[in-house]
């Protein structure tokens, strides 16, 4: 009786408390944002080596943004890679309680699994250059690898039909050798899948796909090895560059196999490979943004976990091209990274 | 002295047996060497075990402390390097944030660090770290706290180079790192140059095997656990800390432990050495059982040996005990039969041939007393003839009446001590002073029966053999015969001499008579009769005189007897010889 005599009075006293409060609850959202921002945060970067230098636009541009965001950018990685090293040290950030990560992994369940115990301990984590999708980040930044693989494949067919070859002729194969870095690794695997769907009504055939374990040095040596075993392929695809780190004196075999006429194209374009590429080693690059990796990578994981800004799960940061029109111009823009 | 103790030892545990003193003895003199050098060479070796403990478990730490300082050395070397260029523009261009340009520095720094790292095993990361804890090492770049880190570090004695204890390092690894301060001429401030040692470093350099329970542990000088097999105890105070870890013997949670430890004078650590007394014991204990084990078997071959020996030399003896026991009881037919040429074998036969000789002796005594009875009762029957002795009593008889009493005394006199003497009551040697009265009692009444026809003269010219022991009635049965067969006949006043005198240690008697003498025939049958070169089967053919002659020859051997010479009409001397050399 008393409840339906003063409903209206209620209603107004509820009203009133409630509006009471919005000062009070707002100010504490931002107290709590305002300690957020005062707490220096820890993000770490996990390349998947330190020794691939096409890492290093990534690393170079993260930490200038850390230096804008203020955060604490932690870069660590194994020196050559190795997926056990790599999970250890991702364990080692998650013992440290680091507040985010942006890691370049295989979509494997070693992987996927320590992801998984990352962000069930309340770290965010993200993925760059390669992608777990299988795994729970929350997001990965780098470029549609199957559509790096396509725009490669489109480059080869340009510069066969620039050099009078013909990838029509069902009669006589281009044979072709892929090297890439491990199997499984869903980047690379997609790289090859976007290439191989281009070419697929064209006599290139894929004799080999040889695996370098993401080093250096070896992709180095196994295709100085498959040269001088296989001089007659045709077309060499490299689907990352990792053998585009040395001169072209160290590839003897290689130099003399593009001097026979040899067509190679490749994804990753760095200085090194703008020089190779100059030197008529290699006919056409498509190259990622590591640079925008780097920092668009920090300042999403960085937004997400200070301000819950959800990203988009992808974040595509484009290709560029490197052929004969443009070699010289980005020879001025990207610079070389070892000390001379 | 032992003589004493050993027959009181003897008596006290009631061992009188040969056999039981043989063993006992051969127990003694064979085991007391055995177990004084079976305890000297087992106190000599366990003195050498554990000296060879002591030494290795000291070898084993100084060998550890120079691995030690050397690995530490070859970091250290690293660690204050020079003016390095590329650390350098890498301090600069971070300081300034120009991380464009900086970038192949860290590579370079990178590369660097991960070469040093392959070169040197155990070397788990190398960093350079900023003031405000910004650190790039051969994981990459990162941040660590700065305060903590520098207060987990404490310098060496030379105090150029910091040590931590043990933690986990970036990689969550347990590490000591070993710090130096970098100045780079470029800029301002310096840096810390550091390397992570992973702790199975340590772990490789103490890996050397004392045992199952013994360890090496380093510890620092605070006595803080750097490096211990129980990895709860790292980072730990020791337990053992007494003002550093002096070498000694300790107890830990019951075990008795030696430790032994040394310095390092580069890290400031102490390595120390926990060698398990028990195992080392258990090495004494071996050693301990072989020599009981041997002195068991030694023990045992001594025994089997000494019983074995006891019996071979009692048994004889033994045998010859239960023989004489058996002689003892007057059963002289036992013979001992011991083989060999040992003394027992000769004392065996040395008791044959004493039963023997002893049966050979009872046998002649036997016969000689025979004789001498036959003797006796012959000299009893020839000297109580009746009318001896009625010519003797009518001799007395006849000096009473004529009031001879003094003369008559001496007759009783003499008879009396002619039978007593005869007898000597019953024994069989006499003094040669009776005898002598013997004979003189024996004349005297022969004289007096015989109307003093004849003289007599006893002529003894030592005295000394007055004393001597002789078979009795040696003399009276020759002197009767020189009466009887020299004098009586000659139908003249005769003379008897007896003359006693020794000559190189012989005993002799001459009863010369001045009678009628002996045919020279017959004086060489007499003889050669008494020296056996001829047999008679007249037992009474010269009968005093073989009588005399067997019995001394019995008693003395064959050098003693008599000899007879005469010379017909004129004498006759029997010449009696003892020679005392051959007398029993």
């Amino acid at each position: 009786m008393f409840a339906q005599k003063n409903r209206i009075l209620i209603i107004f006293i509820l009203i009133f408390i409630t509006f009471l409060n919005l000062p009070a609850a707002a100010e504490n959202i931002d107290q709590q944002e305002d300690q957020k921002n005062e707490q220096e945060i820890t993000i770490a970067y996990v390349p998947r080596s330190l020794d691939n230098p096409i890492f290093l636009d990534a690393y170079e541009h993260a930490q200038e943004k850390a230096i804008d965001l203020g955060i604490n950018l932690e870069w660590v990685a194994p020196f050559a890679y190795d997926a056990e090293e790599q999970i250890n040290i991702i364990e080692s950030l998650i013992a440290r309680k680091v507040d985010g990560m942006v890691i370049s992994v295989n979509n494997t369940p070693e992987y996927i699994n320590v992801i998984n115990k990352a962000v069930e301990a309340g770290i965010a984590v993200a993925t760059f250059d390669a992608d777990a999708p299988d795994s729970k980040r929350l997001f990965h930044i780098g470029i549609n690898n199957y559509k790096a693989g396509r725009v490669t494949a489109e480059g080869l067919l340009d510069v066969l039909k620039n050099n009078n070859i013909d990838y029509r002729q069902q009669g006589k194969h281009l044979n072709t050798m892929i090297m890439t870095g491990v199997r499984g690794a869903l980047n690379l695997d997609s790289r090859i899948e976007g290439f191989l769907d281009r070419v697929e009504n064209t006599n290139i055939r894929v004799k080999d796909i040889i695996e370098n374990q993401d080093s250096v040095n070896l992709s180095v040596e196994l295709l100085e090895q498959y040269l001088q075993q296989n001089p007659d392929i045709d077309i060499i695809f490299f689907v990352g560059g990792w053998p585009f780190y040395v001169p072209a004196e160290a590839l003897p075999n290689f130099q003399q196999w593009a001097e026979d006429g040899g067509i190679a194209v490749g994804i990753d374009i760095f200085y090194d490979a703008l020089l190779l590429q100059q030197r008529g080693l290699l006919q056409y690059l498509v190259g990622q943004d590591m640079a925008t990796m780097g920092s668009k990578g920090l300042s999403t994981l960085y937004n997400y976990i200070m301000y819950d800004a959800l990203p988009q799960e992808y974040i595509e940061t484009g290709v560029e091209v490197a052929n004969e029109q443009n070699l010289e111009r980005l020879l001025q823009t990207h610079r070389p990274w070892r000390v001379k | 002295m032992f003589n004493k103790f050993f027959k009181k030892l003897f008596n006290r545990i009631e061992i009188h047996t040969i056999r039981t003193k043989l063993i006992i003895s051969f127990l003694i003199i064979g085991l007391l060497p055995i177990l004084l050098s079976g305890l000297l060479s087992f106190n000599i070796y366990r003195g050498a075990i554990n000296d060879r403990i002591s030494d290795y478990s000291q070898e084993m730490v100084n060998r550890m402390e120079r691995d030690l300082e050397d690995y530490v050395s070859e970091i250290e070397t690293f660690l204050s390097r020079e003016q390095d260029f590329y650390i350098n523009q890498f301090i600069k261009l971070t300081q300034a944030n120009d991380f464009r340009n900086n970038r192949k520095y860290a590579f370079r720094i990178w590369e660097d660090f991960n070469n040093l790292k392959q070169m040197k095993p155990g070397l788990e990361d190398i960093a350079i770290t900023f003031q405000d804890g910004r650190r790039i090492s051969s994981y990459g770049t990162f941040s660590i706290d700065i305060n903590e880190f520098k207060n987990r570090m404490y310098s060496n004695l030379s105090g150029d180079i910091f040590f931590t204890p043990p933690y986990s390092n970036y990689l969550q690894k347990e590490v000591i790192t070993i710090v130096s301060s970098y100045y780079p001429e470029i800029a301002e401030e310096n840096v810390l140059i550091s390397a992570d040692i992973d702790l199975d470093v340590l772990a490789n350099l103490t890996d050397f095997n004392l045992g199952e329970k013994s360890y090496f542990l380093i510890a620092d000088q605070n006595g803080d656990i750097v490096y211990h097999p129980d990895q709860e105890k790292i980072g730990k105070r020791s337990l053992l800390y007494s003002d550093g870890f002096p070498n000694r013997k300790v107890n830990l949670n019951g075990e008795q432990y030696i430790l032994t430890s040394t310095f390092s004078k580069s890290t400031g650590w102490y390595i120390i050495s926990m060698a398990s007394a028990d195992e080392v014991e258990a090495e004494l204990n071996y050693i301990t059982d072989i020599t009981v084990y041997l002195t068991l078997v030694v023990l045992l071959i001594i025994i089997l040996l000494t019983v074995y020996l006891s019996y071979s030399l009692s048994k004889p003896i033994q045998k010859l005990q239960e023989l004489t026991h058996r002689a003892s009881e007057n059963d002289l037919s036992v013979k001992i039969d011991i083989s060999g040429n040992d003394e027992i074998a000769e004392l065996g036969q040395s008791f044959n041939k004493m039963i023997r000789r002893i049966n050979k002796l009872m046998e002649q005594n036997v016969r000689e007393q025979k004789l001498l009875r036959k003797l006796e009762m012959e000299s009893l029957d020839n000297q109580i003839k009746p009318h001896f002795i009625y010519n003797t009593l009518d001799l007395i008889i006849g000096l009473l009446e004529n009031k001879d009493f003094d003369r008559a005394t001496h007759m009783v006199e003499a008879l009396g001590k002619f039978f007593r003497l005869s007898l000597s009551h019953g024994k069989e040697m006499v003094l040669i002073r009776n005898e002598i009265k013997h004979v003189k009692n024996y004349l005297f009444i022969q004289q007096f029966r015989h109307g003093e026809e004849y003289e007599y003269i006893i002529d003894i010219e030592d005295f000394e053999i007055m004393e001597k022991h002789i078979p009795k009635l040696i003399l009276q049965p020759i002197v009767e015969n020189a009466i009887y067969h020299g004098l009586l006949p000659a139908e003249k006043n005769g003379l008897v001499i007896v003359k006693g005198y020794r000559k190189n240690k012989n005993i002799y008697f001459k009863i010369a008579d001045n009678g009628v003498g002996i045919p020279t025939a017959k004086v060489r049958e007499i003889n050669k009769i008494l020296t056996g070169e001829l047999k008679t089967d007249d037992q009474k053919k010269y009968f005093g005189l073989r009588n005399v002659d067997q019995r001394l020859k019995l008693m003395y051997g064959g050098s003693s007897g008599l000899t007879v010479e005469s010379i017909e009409g004129e004498k006759t001397t029997v010449i009696i010889r003892i020679d005392q050399r051959g007398g029993k």
